[in-house]
């Protein structure tokens, strides 16, 4: 490219960097659609199963807890990573 | 600005790890003491001096209300452990309890405006580690060295791989989950504060009820809710 001094192009190229960073940690959240689904699965069946058993809801009530946390997991790993982008960036370090 | 996490500059907004207070300490490089470790030291001291005045002039009849409350929380325990692992494993009660009470209270200090140590990979990291040393123990216990390595191989042989990498996820979830939940809830609450600059007066509480209160108070549930299951499902006899 003429007429760009070294400097620039190095602002440049951490300017594309930074942005393709931030676009991937929004990208990544995209994977929080997951465990909302899958918990509001658990919820609504939890739900169903409490209306069906009032009495066992105690045990009802734990497992879904569980079941919810699981089901977090995914989103979980998708917001480190988009952490990882936006705080620890570890892509700037390859830059030149 | 509640917390010394998130250093509001220029227009910007950094979310930096927790303060090193002192490096390379007695002279070993990369011994750190950072803020994690001394909130950690605060909330032993809280939970050491509840303890000791909560099971202070303890009677056969319970005849104080302190008294009647710490009676609650034990019983509180020994039914989860009983009802979650069965009677078999009731020598883990205390060890359940302890890290209840300890991952609750650190969870909480994000209300005293300090950073909560949970929001520290290496704290969640030390305390999944503990899990896994005690699913390995359990395992090898049951089974002896036969069944222990017996439940690689199960169901079929060429699981050997799968469930070896299973072996290490779940620690590895089980920090992660303490962690991000946390450090997400640090995170936004930051976000707010920055977002209503000087009118942050009533959002902020709103949204610090659900993440320092309520979700604290869960993670460290379904942290020792997990722990068990765990812990009890390493169970290879037979």
């Amino acid at each position: 490219m003429d007429g760009m001094t070294p400097e620039t192009m190095k602002i440049l190229a951490n300017a594309i960097v930074l942005g393709a960073s931030a676009l991937g940690a929004g990208t990544a959240m995209i994977a929080g659609l997951g465990p909302g689904i899958g918990e509001g699965f658990c919820g609504g069946k939890a739900v169903e199963a409490i209306g069906r058993q009032p009495e066992a809801s105690g045990a009802i009530t734990r497992t879904m807890i569980i079941g919810d946390a699981l089901a977090e997991t995914t989103g979980l790993y998708a917001l480190v990573i988009a952490l990882l982008l936006m705080y620890a960036n570890p892509l700037l370090g390859k830059l030149m | 600005m509640p917390t010394a996490l998130m250093l509001a500059s220029e227009g910007g907004i950094t979310v930096n790890g927790p303060l090193v207070v002192a490096d390379n300490l007695f002279g070993i490089p990369g011994f750190k003491l950072t803020e994690s470790i001394i909130v950690q030291w605060v909330v032993i001291a809280i939970l050491f001096v509840v303890v000791l005045v909560i099971t202070r002039n303890l009677k056969v009849i319970p005849e104080t209300k302190k008294q009647m409350a710490a009676e609650w929380i034990v019983s509180f325990f020994v039914d989860t452990v009983d009802t979650t692992m069965g009677k078999k494993y009731n020598k883990y009660r205390c060890y359940i309890m302890a890290l209840f009470c300890f991952i609750m209270i650190q969870n909480l200090m994000g209300l005293l405006g300090l950073r909560n140590p949970t929001a520290d990979v290496s704290v969640t990291g030390t305390l999944a580690v503990i899990t896994f040393c005690m699913v390995q123990y359990n395992k090898g216990k049951t089974g002896k060295f036969k069944g222990f390595m017996k439940s690689f191989i199960e169901p079929l042989p060429f699981m050997l791989p799968f469930n070896i990498i299973g072996e290490f996820a779940n620690p590895l979830a089980l920090a992660l989950r303490l962690f991000g939940n946390m450090i997400a809830g640090t995170v936004i609450n930051a976000l707010i504060y920055f977002a209503l600059g000087k009118l942050a007066i009533l959002i902020p509480a709103i949204a610090s009820l659900y993440f320092d209160i309520f979700s604290a108070v869960m993670q460290a549930y379904i942290f020792i809710m997990l722990s068990m299951s765990y812990i009890s499902s390493a169970d290879c006899e037979g």
